[in-house]
């Protein structure tokens, strides 16, 4: 029939944008500090990003059903309050204790996806009471105090193994390995197709005969889950149980998977782009610091980063009307 | 532009029934949106619905689409007696409908969109331990429903976003044709398309019809509903009034007993399609 539009022909350098971006952002700080591109330093960027990384595949499945989760980070910080007091006070288990934790964040995910399909509330609204809910909780449950005295057993995904010289924390195999698990049953499987589909058209999805709102609720529960094992990689990261955790990770999670292309209107975007979102984050932070910059700058250059990467959002998706 | 004229649908009352109703009642409060509306489809007719606002059609259709439980009164499809308490269970029954409001999902590609909500799984543990989606057969018999309809697409890895409102609905038009056993229901299928467009998608709806699924054709556009029914159900007050021959009565005289200005016993026999002493 006709021929492509430009749009159709740019699509596949927009999926490329974020990794551009990356790499672009690698080269200079590259330029900048000789230290940027060792193996060591870059093992790093990888330990600093993979508890936002793994909230922010959460966040992903939350989004492209054209939701936001804006207690990520919070219920992320509950749930290791919970698995490190069950493993110090109560003196469960280990395997028991992050259990406990894993359930409060999957709880949290079920109430927010309940809250969203049965009350259809906004997610907006629903997150912004559980993110208040679940600090509060946090605090209250922890008396505001770190739990300390870890059993060394629960920050194993903290200890290290050499990869050619380079020391990779066990925790960053665990990120991949999810991405991967997330990024094949979205593209290979009906219920991932289902996901999108929810994103792209409520209505028209509900009349093919999909039970919307069990999709919807399917993913808010999978997302709290995934909260639950960011929270074990944060304190196998800082080997506490800390309540104040979370407070950076909650927004940079969004931040992460708008950078990685997903569209903040649901239905289109891809997982693996939130890891590349994470890591331009993670990448800029590591670099600016090399360089000396100070933190505030940092933040400067995140929020720039964000507003450009919903401007290219909104302005592709006008373009489809 | 010619109509197919299919003599059994038309011209005979001995033409099989598909789908019927008996007195189909829905109140609303004060309000009685169906009082006692009778429907008949045959087999291999495309049936307009027309009727004034507030006449019940949509009430009408929505009840044999599942969309509303009518309160009295029965469906019948196929001889059998059903009921339907959603979308979902007359799509079950073999009912599909295609909506004005172009129900896809933008993004993803035709193939998708054809088999969204009834995907196909690869055989063996592919399939049943890893659920893993069979594309390439969904995408050779997306290619098979498209070209059934001679729906000419490049690809059907294509995002449904990147074709025009006329394909878009074509999409929907070969999934609901694909899926149907008994009946396709288009409600308004035209109203968001400029002229062009709407042809084109009156051809399609010729094609179905062709291909042996009868159509219940909504439309506010006379001159589409003249183009494309072999009969022409008018609904008014609750009630059938009349069902027409479009073949013999002039478009303002099917007007005239949607708005009640003539009564269907003032019409000639030939005028009508359905001898109203029968029901």
């Amino acid at each position: 029939m006709e021929a492509p539009s430009t749009r159709e022909k740019l699509a596949p350098l927009g999926r490329l944008g974020p990794l551009l971006a990356l790499l672009a952002a690698c080269a200079f700080f590259a330029t900048q500090s000789d230290r940027f591109l060792t193996g060591d330093n870059l093992s790093l960027v990888l330990q600093q990003v993979m508890v936002v990384g793994v909230l922010a595949i959460g966040q992903t499945l939350i989004i492209l059903t054209g939701g936001v989760d804006l207690s990520c980070g919070m219920v992320m910080a509950l749930g290791g309050v919970v698995m490190t007091k069950l493993a110090t006070e109560a003196g469960l288990p280990v395997p028991v204790a992050i259990a406990g934790g894993v359930a409060v964040t999957t709880l949290f995910g079920m109430v927010n996806g309940l809250l969203v399909t049965r009350v259809k509330l906004p997610p907006f609204i629903v997150t912004l009471g559980t993110l208040n809910i679940a600090f509060a909780i946090t605090q209250l449950y922890s008396n505001a105090q770190t739990i300390t005295d870890i059993p060394p057993s629960m920050t194993a995904l903290g200890n290290t193994f050499q990869v050619g010289g380079t020391a990779v924390v066990y925790g960053v195999t665990l990120m991949l390995a999810l991405y991967l698990l997330v990024w094949f049953a979205l593209r290979e499987t009906a219920s991932g197709r289902h996901v999108y589909a929810v994103g792209n058209n409520p209505e028209a999805t509900r009349l093919t005969g999909i039970n919307t709102p069990r999709v919807l609720l399917g993913v808010y529960v999978i997302a709290g889950a995934l909260y639950g094992v960011a929270s074990l990689l944060s304190v196998a990261r800082t080997g506490v149980g800390d309540p104040n955790a979370g407070q950076t990770e909650n927004l940079d999670a969004i931040t992460a998977v708008v950078l990685g292309g997903t569209s903040l209107f649901g239905g289109r975007g891809l997982v693996l782009g939130s890891l590349v979102g994470a890591l331009i984050v993670g990448v800029f932070r590591n670099g600016l610091t090399l360089m000396g910059v100070s933190s505030v700058y940092q933040i400067l250059i995140t929020g720039v980063l964000v507003i450009l990467a919903v401007t290219t959002d909104q302005l592709s998706r006008g373009g489809a009307r | 532009m010619g109509t197919t004229v299919i003599p059994n649908a038309a011209t005979s009352a001995r033409a099989s029934i598909v789908m019927q109703a008996r007195g189909l009642v829905k109140r609303y409060g004060h309000v009685t949106a169906l009082d006692g509306a009778d429907f008949e489809l045959r087999a291999g007719e495309i049936l307009a619905v027309i009727g004034d606002n507030g006449a019940g059609k949509s009430s009408l259709i929505k009840a044999l689409s599942g969309a509303l439980i009518p309160d009295e009164g029965e469906m019948l499809l196929d001889g059998q007696v059903v009921h339907f308490r959603s979308p979902i269970d007359a799509r079950r029954a073999g009912i599909e409908t295609v909506y004005q409001e172009l129900a896809v999902a933008p993004a993803m590609t035709i193939a998708e969109n054809l088999f969204l909500g009834r995907e196909l799984r690869r055989p063996g543990v592919l399939g049943r331990l890893f659920r893993m989606l069979d594309k390439e057969r969904m995408l050779a018999e997306s290619v098979a429903h498209m070209q059934a309809l001679n729906i000419g697409i490049r690809s059907m890895k294509q995002a449904v976003e990147t074709l025009s409102g006329g394909q878009r609905q074509g999409v929907a038009v070969a999934r609901s044709a694909a899926f149907a056993r008994h009946v396709v229901i288009m409600d308004e299928p035209t109203a968001a398309l400029g002229v062009k467009e709407s042809n084109m998608v009156l051809d399609l709806i010729r094609r179905v019809r062709d291909r042996g699924l009868p159509v219940v054709l909504i439309s506010h556009n006379m001159p589409h509903v003249f183009a494309l029914a072999d009969r022409i159900h008018v609904a008014r007050l609750g009630k059938r009034a009349a069902v027409l021959n479009p073949k013999t009565i002039s478009m303002s005289d099917a007007v005239a007993v949607m708005t009640g200005a003539r009564r269907a016993e003032e019409l000639a026999p030939e005028e009508l399609a359905l001898s109203l002493i029968h029901i």
